[in-house]
């Protein structure tokens, strides 16, 4: 064959694999304001930015070589914001995107040269599970078993997923094993599809109830964001990647323009009066570089936030109790989600800053039930092994255990008290209640008169004055001493690097 | 769509309702207030719509997990 043929047939080949599964398929997508599985990295990468490996990949059973394009999974290389990725976008109109055995060999690559280079991966779920009957008998199952490592996440680099359609086998599980996931309203993400659900259990099954994003946005925490549309979401996971390394050897990148809020509005959103509530959110926004504030898992444990931001265009963490919800008491889930978020903070050196205001953990049967005080020892155990600087703010309440899991005590490298701040072992009124028996209702005088006594010594200066804090702040000095604190408490003989001890915990707890 | 509960996540007393029914709401409006742990525990509108019962009045005792009011989402 001359150049010339063998030329045009490689054009040919690269022609047919870029058409996916089809026109019709495609089209039809489009009629339903979807992107395809090419159109995704396009909006995911930076202009021109990708290169794919893979792309002449196809089935490895004999009958599907032709109606396999790329074999339903299109692989390789971007960049986003000028920094390096690798990607994992999933092609459903290719057999649903469904595992076998040439595209595992896609991931697995893809996985091992990230890792090796020390660059983030994203993968974009849109997946039915494995390909039937590839998959079906002993041998198959066998071989599938190839990896040891395949689902072992020791965050060598950060993980951002997306959950785009219905994600069912691998996307579901890579999903479930990134260090970030957005799922895009309408999306699914299960074990299983609703159909094989109820074919297995023989009972109806709704799709939205087995893996919408209502369940894992509210009920499981299973995902740290929602967006309406795919561009949301790809946007969503680019922004993810603006405060994370590009691998666990280096600090996260420094955004050289930046904004100071006004600090001044930190003494109106904060009351004064201990019995009143508000929004913690609010706070952080008038603490962080303007702009910067990045929520995680927003709906899901909410007596706690997590919240990626930025303090003098450099990456921090926030854990804040937000009085807004329940007084701020935690409940199992708001450990779980602070766990996690002590986790990614930690495996990817992003200093971690705690904003305390609480009468303490949320107790009931419910939360027993739940395994609350093991939840809360998750947290405790989490927040010890961080070893990136961890600076702690105590607003006004900071009760009981719930003071050493947010930081009190020997568990941050700094306290700042605001001067609002309240530290005992339990709110007075509870504490007249439990130590003297007495009832307001009952006998006003004197339980007005012990809750007095239990008052006193839990205040700032109380705590200042037994070096409990190290300083007490207006309020409106807080950005500046989170600022200058984190300096002062990162490792110098590491370069700022922590020990990464969270760094093989689950993506999930 | 149909009509949902919101329920107490916590126990306490009711202090002062501050929506009514037929109110529109959006998400995170303020629908009562609870007192419980001496705070005040506001109630928020889970996603927005219009409050269409409203099942306690002020000095309720009410338990974690009991209806409070129903909301019928906007459409």
């Amino acid at each position: 064959m001359s150049y010339d043929e063998q030329l045009r047939e490689l054009d040919a080949r690269r022609q047919a694999a870029r058409k996916m599964g089809g026109a019709e398929k495609l089209a039809k997508r489009s009629e339903q304001g979807l992107l395809n599985a090419r159109s995704r990295l396009d909006a995911l990468l930076d202009k021109d930015s990708f290169r794919e490996v893979g792309l002449l990949a196809r089935s490895a059973v004999k009958a599907d070589r032709d109606t396999t394009p790329a074999d339903g999974k299109v692989s390789g290389f971007g960049r986003v914001d000028g920094r390096d990725v690798a990607v994992v976008s999933n092609d459903l109109t290719v057999k649903g995107a469904s595992s076998s055995a040439t595209n595992a060999k896609k991931i697995a690559y893809i996985k091992s040269s990230a890792t090796k280079a020390g660059m983030p991966i994203v993968f974009l779920g849109e997946s039915s599970g494995a390909r039937i009957p590839d998959t079906m008998g002993a041998e198959s199952m066998s071989q599938g078993g190839a990896d040891p490592q395949q689902y072992c996440r020791r965050r060598e680099t950060p993980w951002a997923s997306a959950v785009l359609g219905p994600c069912f086998g691998s996307s579901t599980w890579y999903s479930c094993i990134s260090d970030f996931l957005v799922m895009r309203k309408g999306g699914i993400l299960a074990v299983s599809s609703a159909r094989v659900t109820s074919l297995a259990i023989g009972e109806a099954v709704d799709a939205e109830e087995l893996g919408g994003w209502r369940l894992h946005a509210e009920t499981t925490g299973l995902i740290d964001a929602v967006a309406e549309t795919d561009d949301e979401a790809l946007g969503l996971i680019r922004r993810f990647l603006s405060y994370m390394p590009a691998h666990a050897g280096e600090l996260p990148p420094v955004q050289a323009d930046w904004t100071a809020p006004d600090a001044e509005a930190l003494l109106d959103l904060v009351p004064d009066q201990r019995a009143k509530t508000y929004d913690i959110r609010k706070v952080i926004r008038a603490i962080v570089d303007e702009d910067s504030y990045f929520p995680l898992k927003d709906r899901f444990g909410k007596a706690v936030v997590t919240a990626l931001a930025r303090l003098e265009g450099r990456p921090v963490g926030f854990l804040a109790t937000n009085p807004f919800i329940r007084g701020g008491a935690m409940d199992p889930d708001a450990c779980r989600k602070a766990t996690n978020f002590l986790v990614l903070c930690d495996s990817f050196h992003i200093p971690v800053i705690l904003l305390v205001d609480t009468p303490g953990f949320l107790v009931g049967v419910q939360g027993e039930r739940k395994g609350a005080p093991a939840h809360i020892m998750n947290m405790m155990h989490a927040l010890q092994l961080v070893s990136v600087p961890k600076v702690s703010v105590i607003l006004r309440k900071s009760y009981g255990q719930a003071f050493l899991n947010m930081g009190g005590g020997k568990n941050s490298d700094e306290i700042a008290a605001w001067t609002t701040a309240d530290v005992s072992f339990m709110d007075p009124g509870i504490g007249v209640s439990v130590v003297h028996g007495l009832n307001r209702k009952d006998d006003p005088e004197a339980f007005d008169a012990a809750c007095e006594e239990f008052r006193t010594g839990t205040s700032a200066y109380d705590m200042a004055s037994v070096f409990g804090v190290q300083e007490v702040i207006d309020p409106r000095e807080t950005r500046a001493f989170l600022t200058r604190s984190i300096a002062t408490h990162t490792n110098r003989r590491t370069g700022g690097l922590g020990r990464r001890e969270l760094a093989n915990w689950p993506t999930y707890f | 769509m149909t009509d949902f509960p919101i329920e107490s996540e916590i126990a306490g007393t009711v202090w002062k309702i501050e929506a009514a029914v037929g109110d529109v709401l959006e998400e995170e409006d303020v629908i009562m207030i609870l007192e419980s742990m001496k705070m005040e525990i506001p109630v928020l509108a889970p996603e927005a719509g219009t409050l269409v019962a409203i099942h306690v009045a002020p000095e309720d005792t009410v338990r974690e997990g009991q209806e409070l009011v129903t909301m019928r989402p906007a459409t």
